[in-house]
This record gives structure tokens, C-alpha cells and sequence, in this order.
């Protein structure tokens, strides 16, 4: 086994866990916490394949911005921020649910090709030639589409509505 | 040069998936409910840099990286409204259990 997969297996383990101990500790503090290791766990994935500007976006997007916001979130929305989420029992149904959704997923990934392919690697430039060439038309997108949301953002929580 | 296999990754982000949707349906708590689904999108964006690094008949896998790209800044602007909706609901009903967010009017 390369270092490369032993490498992925780590990550990949370390995503999966904390992925489901941020959805299932009580404390809402310690659930940021584990969301945060895991946002910077895909950028170290995104780092593995060789897309290094998604890796750093990962960080400062997720790792950074929306890890705040939602620590944020609970701050405004608690009067003590350690207090403890009341429990919750796991019912059969999601659980199957969610087993099933997994299950379909990877019998359809079984139809792959299993062998060992070189990750493909792009410049940066080459990335950012396809965005803002042609007149930048993702970035416009993007750009629109932020605006739209912060504007709605902006009219669910303004002061003096009735 | 790195060389791994397709089917490991994939497999991953079937699994985030999974834990994305169970999160979804068990989970009660409107700050909780956004982790979830901010989890299946994380999913769902690791698939695109995925078949970017892995592009079917050698072609170019680019267009993955940069879908990819637009799609980190599309949830971010999830996260904000979702949260705006958060602080609403809160301000309203003093309460952020989806289970009592039983009207649409805020």
C-alpha cells in the first residue's frame, strides 16, 4: 500500500468520524469543534488531489468563515453557550434511511473501474482562466446569487417588523 | 506523481452522505439540521474535485475544480440565510426546534 493510500484512509476515517460525533455529541460547543476538524480534513482530501486552490478556499471558507457563522449562530441563539442539547433518540427509520441512501450509493460505485489511476493535476492558472475567462460568467453567477442571498438575509432579520 | 483508486473516494462520499442524511432526519436543533446538510453538500463537492482529478478518457476534468469553486461560495450563502432564518425563528418563537417552527409566516 502507497503512502498516498494509507494517507487517504487516514483522512477518509478521520471525515467520517467526526462527521458523525459533530451530529451526535450533545453539546452544541463541541459540535462546532468536530465540525471544524472535519472541514479542514477535506481540505488536507483536496490537498491529496492536487487541487490546491480548493484546498485553500475549503479553509478559509469553511474551516474559517462558516465555522464562525455557526458558532455565531448558537451564541445569539443560547443564554448559556455549554448548556446541553436535550436528547434526542435514534428511531430505526433514519438510521434505514440513511443505510440505504449509503448502501444504493456505493453498489452503484461498485461498477467502477477499481485500478489505480494518477490523480490529474492542473495549474492554478488554468483554473482561474476558466473562471474568469469568457467574461468571468461563473464568477458573475456566484457573485449574483450571494448577493440575492445576503439581500434576503438582511430582510429576515431587520429590526422594527410587525 | 500521486496514484489512488476512484472507488476509495467515492466510497467516502457515499458515507458522508449517509451520515448527512441521517443528521437530517434525526436531529431536531435548526443549527444541527444546517451541519447536516452542510455535510451532503461537502459530499457532493468532494465528487466534482473527485472527477476532476480523475477525468473519464483523458480529457479535461477542469469545468469539476471549477463547479467545485462556485459551489463552496453557494454554501457559504446557505449558511448566512439559513442563519438569518436561525435568528428569526428565534426572535419570533424564542426556540430553534424545527418541531415548533410549524407556521411559514416569520
Amino acid at each position: 500500500m502507497s503512502l498516498e493510500e494509507l494517507a487517504f484512509l487516514a483522512l477518509a476515517v478521520v471525515a467520517v468520524a467526526t462527521a458523525l460525533l459533530a451530529l451526535l455529541v450533545r453539546e452544541l460547543v463541541h459540535t462546532i469543534l468536530w465540525i471544524a476538524i472535519f472541514f479542514v480534513d477535506l481540505a488536507a482530501i483536496y490537498f491529496l488531489l492536487e487541487a490546491p486552490f480548493l484546498g485553500v478556499l475549503q479553509l478559509g471558507v469553511y474551516a474559517g468563515a462558516v465555522t464562525v457563522l455557526l458558532l455565531f449562530g448558537i451564541m445569539v441563539t443560547r443564554k448559556r453557550i455549554f448548556s446541553r442539547e436535550a436528547a434526542t433518540g435514534i428511531g430505526p427509520i433514519p438510521l434505514a434511511l440513511a443505510l440505504v441512501t449509503f448502501i444504493f450509493l456505493v453498489s452503484a460505485v461498485g461498477e467502477l473501474p477499481q485500478s489505480e489511476v494518477p490523480v490529474r493535476s492542473y495549474a492554478p492558472s488554468a483554473l482561474s482562466v476558466l473562471l474568469f475567462g469568457t467574461d468571468g460568467a461563473w464568477l458573475l453567477l456566484l457573485g449574483l446569487v450571494m448577493l440575492a442571498g445576503v439581500s434576503g438575509a438582511i430582510y429576515l432579520v431587520r429590526e422594527g417588523r410587525d | 506523481m500521486t496514484t489512488l483508486a476512484l472507488t476509495g473516494f467515492l466510497g467516502l462520499s457515499a458515507a458522508l452522505l449517509g451520515v448527512g442524511v441521517f443528521g437530517i432526519l434525526t436531529r431536531r436543533n435548526f443549527i444541527l439540521l444546517l451541519i447536516a446538510v452542510e455535510v451532503a453538500m461537502n459530499a457532493a463537492i468532494l465528487n466534482f474535485v473527485y472527477f476532476a482529478a480523475f477525468p473519464p478518457n483523458g480529457g479535461s476534468g477542469l469545468s469539476g475544480q471549477a463547479i467545485a469553486v462556485v459551489l463552496i461560495g453557494f454554501a457559504a450563502t446557505e449558511v448566512a440565510v439559513g442563519l438569518a432564518i436561525v435568528l428569526a425563528l428565534n426572535r419570533l418563537k424564542g426556540t430553534i426546534n424545527v418541531a415548533q417552527a410549524t407556521d411559514l409566516k416569520l
